[in-house]
């Protein structure tokens, strides 16, 4: 065997699972499960929906495989990404329908574009300094509407205001992220 | 309510969409509409990817815990039952096999002939809605798989392999013992789609097969391949 680091075997798993192996399929399972199953506990808070979950969320991995593209992500960003969806799609499908957000699509066209970063562990530090340029209350409700899910009206909740300055307060905050990020 | 301050207003309404769509924040519908957009831009993939990367290195703060080992049988049976009704071709999902495929494109389409007689008979519909090919080449780090749905269009993504300064690659379809048919010239690292033309659609389906050659930018100038191959691979029913 030549030495691959372990993001390298996963994304080679993978592509196997794109090529319909089932015994990679199994081995990614092995290797990526208890990750997997931590984010869906975490984000829907609940132990008998996380196992029916994430047996959802593996088989999306086996139907999707083909559409990893290497180099665009890390293999376990992408990973926890369907995972993360698919719990977020639970949460989604259980809140009353709300038709209050309506934009417009359009790319920031200040600042670098994004470049790809397919290793994470490098990235830990940025993505802590650039929160920690935000006010305190703000960075920690970036970080749980990534890591715990939380919709506006729970952060809005949480942090006693408004809905309408949560949702400015967010936007803000990810405007400068992206500015820290990208410098 | 949308107000103009929403979208123009320095609250960046619009800029700041493809980062809470990857965090989850919009309402169901809106999710889904600009979930679209994004699978459909480039642009906006890139930025989508961009969030996904840079949130991802939070990831370590998801606590690892093992699923009770009775679930994986259960994914299994959604996994494989869904995807490939039980035959006697499981064969051809091993990886040895998709890797002979590629190393012998060729002996390969003769033998899936053969092999597709010995099948039960299939309707016509079902033999072409799901062809499959992964496509690699000794020597060559570029693989690709390509997908046909039956939709008229080859979806291709890369695997692995690397841009070439100057130069762009593109794909092939080689039929029966006639002249590759240019499909045109295709990104690499990257998802795309190929619309299948008239002329390779009328030989297309099983034992058809499908290269990749390394080729000066903008393609080949008369539609014959002229640089080396650095990935092929023949297209077979899953």
């Amino acid at each position: 065997m030549t030495t691959q680091t372990p993001s390298q075997d996963i994304a080679d798993l993978i592509s196997r699972c794109a090529m319909r192996d089932r015994a990679a399929f199994r081995t990614l399972y092995d290797r990526t499960s208890a990750k997997l199953f931590g984010v869906v506990l975490r984000i829907l808070r609940d132990r008998s929906e996380a196992e029916e979950a994430i047996q959802e969320v593996y088989v999306k991995v086996w139907q999707r495989a083909d559409r990893y593209v290497a180099g665009a992500t890390s293999p376990i960003s992408w990973l926890v990404a369907v995972a993360r969806n698919h719990a977020l799609d639970i949460l989604r499908a259980r809140r009353p329908v709300s038709d209050d957000i309506d934009v417009a699509l359009e790319i920031p066209d200040a600042g670098p574009s994004p470049e790809r970063a397919a290793e994470d562990s490098d990235e830990r530090g940025r993505i802590e300094k650039c929160l920690g340029l935000l006010d305190v209350e703000r960075a920690d409700a970036v970080r749980g509407a990534y890591l715990d899910g939380f919709s506006y009206e729970e952060l809005a909740e949480r942090y006693a205001v408004p809905l309408n300055t949560m949702r400015t307060w967010l936007r803000r905050s990810l405007i400068k992220l992206r500015e820290c990020l990208t410098a | 309510m949308t107000t103009p301050e929403d979208i123009d207003g320095d609250d960046g309404g619009a800029k700041t969409v493809v980062a809470e769509y990857v965090l989850g924040l919009l309402p169901a519908g809106e999710h889904e509409r600009i979930g679209r957009l994004i699978e459909d831009d480039q642009a906006l993939r890139a930025e989508r990817d961009f969030w996904i990367s840079r949130f991802g290195a939070l990831n370590s703060d998801y606590e690892e815990v093992a699923p009770p080992g009775h679930l994986y049988s259960g994914i299994e049976a959604r996994a494989f039952g869904a995807a490939a009704p039980p035959r006697k071709a499981s064969i051809w999902e091993s990886l040895l096999v998709w890797r002979s495929i590629a190393a012998g494109a060729l002996a390969v389409a003769v033998a899936a002939v053969g092999f597709n007689l010995m099948q039960p008979a299939r309707d016509v519909a079902s033999l072409t809605t799901q062809l499959v090919a992964a496509l690699e080449e000794e020597g060559s780090n570029v693989k690709f798989v390509a997908l046909y749905d039956g939709s008229g269009n080859v979806r291709l993504t890369a695997l692995s392999g690397e841009a070439v300064p100057q130069k762009d690659f593109e794909l092939w379809a080689i039929q029966g013992g006639n002249n590759p048919i240019s499909m045109g010239v295709i990104p690499v690292g990257e998802r795309s789609s190929v619309t299948i033309a008239p002329d390779v659609l009328a030989g297309w389906g099983e034992g058809s097969v499908l290269a990749i050659t390394l080729e000066q930018s903008g393609g080949s100038p008369d539609g014959t391949p002229h640089g080396p191959i650095v990935a092929k691979g023949a297209v077979t029913a899953i």
